[in-house]
């Protein structure tokens, strides 16, 4: 058995640009670029960058939600980029994802049983009546929501309980993996705090690996074991969580750390504030794809894009000029 | 002490529901002084929006009414002001800017056309040549590249942090005595989040203007604001200056929401400990427990809380530093972040 769960090699996805009068592809987005990166048993990859920069289309490409262009997804030894319908369900019940909108993910004209029973049906899981019903009450136990919701419709609940419902029906599969979308953006902070302990105790007690999606940096550094940035559909910078945030060696990083207002009074001086927008990834800038907003820029970053520097065995980057400690 | 702009005195605002009427704001008083921003905070619902609406005359009615309190601006009431009186202030020398920059655009008309519509119904002693001019600077002054060609363009042509920008520009172009900027950020990145921010304390000193920032982010706060007021349950639960509020809240509530947010600590290599939570969640409206509202997610409750001595009021605490609570933390004991 490998130490990584899930191994992603040169993963791209593009979607055709349609137009013109007889519909004909008229370019590409290219909403990942090449992405690989392993994540081990147990661990959570933290996957941060602005919107539009790939991150949801990275974590549905994973689960073959969305079907990849290119490259290899391997989970548990096998790679499912090949695998056929049949057997994408058989592993599918090993991977399960939480989305973002507690409000609009789930059915409203179903109970809370019924939406928790309906993965373990397709499964065909704890299949007995009595079976069935134990295993409901465990899991809600295990998402702190009392008995009685099983017979309650989704308008009963707050934001905060609907997203420890969609938890649960993650959960109700016995999943190894979850692709955790932006799962708490949605909620008020101390609701938010809640759910962020409830996911790292669920974590410790049944040895779940996630792919913690956010654009919340403290979260995700404070959730992560490792943390990657993404922008514009690339992978620029990949470490340790801890090491991340006082070491960032890609500008785009240092910048996206220091622009998060901290809540203290006492002044900051190194504020980076970036100029501009994300540019499309329609038509991205030629070389660095970073380099029309970076202080550091220079020909070559306007000219080739930047391969991988490996920092540490932790510690990978893209940029021709890092920043120093 | 600078100028006070606006007053809001003791607001109540009810809504008229088929389970009874419920009060979405319950006793707010704040004030909002010439050049300087009042940061208000809470969670969702806590009455933080309504607070604002009532200011612009927007409480729609029925089923929502002003049931008490004033609201002065420059010593004139804004409660139950003639309609047409109203219209002559609203956008002009108050002017708010919305959360959702993706749907307070109108899609069907240009940039220009919507900058000049103010302009136009505010300053009608303006030729169109000079209004088109405005627009332009407008945009300028709110640091959208190329403003001459963007004039023309449509919101779906712009990004997000744009289309803010142009709210604000749309905001801004009365150069009203206070703005009212609601949850402004919020729908944006953080890296266009800091570029806002920015601007808005910029075109403040160039304007001078009040501002009233309403968030559930205490780190927007802490960094733009000069007062805060933390809302809860329509109630203003503790207010002060940012620095004290910061650095010693005395409400176990505020102490709560600051301890809920993940710091940095990189210096720490080891895996961090538990979030703190606050327990529980916000009461429903119609069913508010007798004495004080957060009795059951606080730490700090007693039987007296809990009993029939009525709410807590908002007292001092020290000089300009209130919290309406019975066992408030010690001064120092409430070490902020």
């Amino acid at each position: 058995m490998s130490e990584y769960l899930i191994e992603v090699k040169n993963l791209c996805k593009t979607f055709p640009i349609k137009g013109g009068l007889l519909g004909r592809e008229i370019g590409a987005v290219r909403a990942v670029n090449d992405v690989s990166f392993k994540i081990k048993r147990g661990e959570t990859l933290g996957l941060v960058g602005e919107s539009g920069c790939g991150k949801t289309t990275l974590g549905r490409s994973i689960l073959r939600l969305i079907e990849p262009t290119s490259g290899e997804i391997i989970f548990d030894g096998k790679d499912i980029v090949g695998a056929s319908p049949s057997e994408m369900r058989a592993i599918r019940r090993k991977m399960q994802i939480i989305f973002q909108d507690p409000y609009a993910s789930l059915n409203p004209r179903m109970t809370i049983g019924d939406i928790l029973s309906e993965p373990m049906d397709i499964h065909e899981l704890h299949t007995t009546k009595e079976a069935r019903k134990a295993r409901l009450l465990q899991l809600l136990n295990q998402v702190q929501l009392p008995a009685d919701a099983l017979n309650k419709y989704p308008h009963e609940f707050s934001g905060g309980q609907r997203q420890r419902i969609c938890i649960a029906r993650a959960l109700a599969v016995e999943p190894e993996f979850i692709v955790c979308d932006e799962p708490v953006s949605a909620l008020d902070v101390s609701v938010q705090a809640q759910v962020v302990n409830l996911l790292m105790d669920l974590q410790k007690e049944l040895g779940l690996t996630f792919l913690f999606i956010a654009h919340d940096l403290k979260v995700v550094e404070y959730i992560s074991n490792r943390v990657a940035v993404m922008y514009l559909g690339n992978m620029v910078e990949v470490a340790e969580s801890s090491e991340l945030y006082g070491d960032a060696k890609h500008p785009y990083t240092k910048a996206l750390f220091s622009a998060i207002p901290h809540p203290t009074t006492n002044g900051r001086k190194d504020r980076i504030i970036l100029e501009g927008d994300i540019p499309s990834p329609m038509n991205p800038p030629k070389g660095c794809h970073f380099n029309p907003r970076c202080w550091n820029a220079t020909d070559v970053c306007r000219d080739t894009f930047p391969g991988q520097t490996h920092h540490s065995s932790t510690h990978m980057y893209r940029c021709y000029h890092p920043n120093t400690k | 002490m600078s100028e006070k702009v606006l007053e809001v005195k003791d607001l109540v605002v009810e809504f008229k529901t088929d389970r009874g009427v419920i009060k979405a704001v319950n006793g707010v008083n704040f004030d909002v002084f010439k050049g300087k921003t009042v940061g208000i905070v809470g969670e969702s619902g806590s009455g933080k929006s309504v607070s604002a609406l009532a200011i612009m005359g927007l409480i729609p009615s029925p089923p929502g009414r002003i049931a008490s309190g004033q609201i002065l601006f420059n010593g004139k009431s804004l409660v139950n002001m003639e309609a047409n009186e109203m219209r002559k202030i609203r956008g002009n020398k108050i002017a708010m800017i919305f959360q959702e920059p993706m749907t307070s655009l109108n899609p069907v008309f240009t940039i220009g056309n919507q900058i000049e519509e103010v302009i136009e119904l505010h300053q009608p002693q303006l030729s169109r040549k000079e209004r088109e001019a405005k627009a332009v600077d407008m945009l300028r002054l709110v640091g959208i590249p190329s403003p001459e060609k963007r004039v023309k363009e449509y919101p779906h042509q712009l990004s997000g942090g744009m289309r803010q920008r142009v709210m604000i520009a749309i905001a801004l172009s009365c150069e009203p005595d206070v703005l009212i900027a609601d949850e402004p950020t919020t729908a944006l990145d953080v890296t266009i989040q800091a570029q806002i921010l920015e601007l808005m304390k910029k075109l403040q000193k160039e304007l001078g203007m009040g501002i009233i920032l309403i968030t559930h982010d205490l780190g927007v706060v802490a960094e733009t604001c000069d007062t805060v007021a933390v809302m809860y349950c329509g109630q203003i639960v503790e207010a002060a200056d940012v620095k004290t509020l910061f650095n010693h809240p005395r409400h176990p509530y505020t102490k709560g929401l600051m301890n809920s947010i993940p710091s940095f600590d990189s210096t720490s290599g080891h895996r961090k400990e538990r979030l703190q939570t606050i327990e529980g969640m916000v009461p429903s409206l119609f069913d508010l427990p007798a004495g004080c509202n957060f009795q059951d997610r606080c730490v700090n409750v007693t039987e007296h809380c809990r009993g029939n001595q009525g709410e807590p009021l908002l007292r001092d605490m020290e000089a300009g530093h209130k919290a309406a609570c019975f066992n408030p933390l010690q001064q120092f004991e409430g070490k902020g972040l």
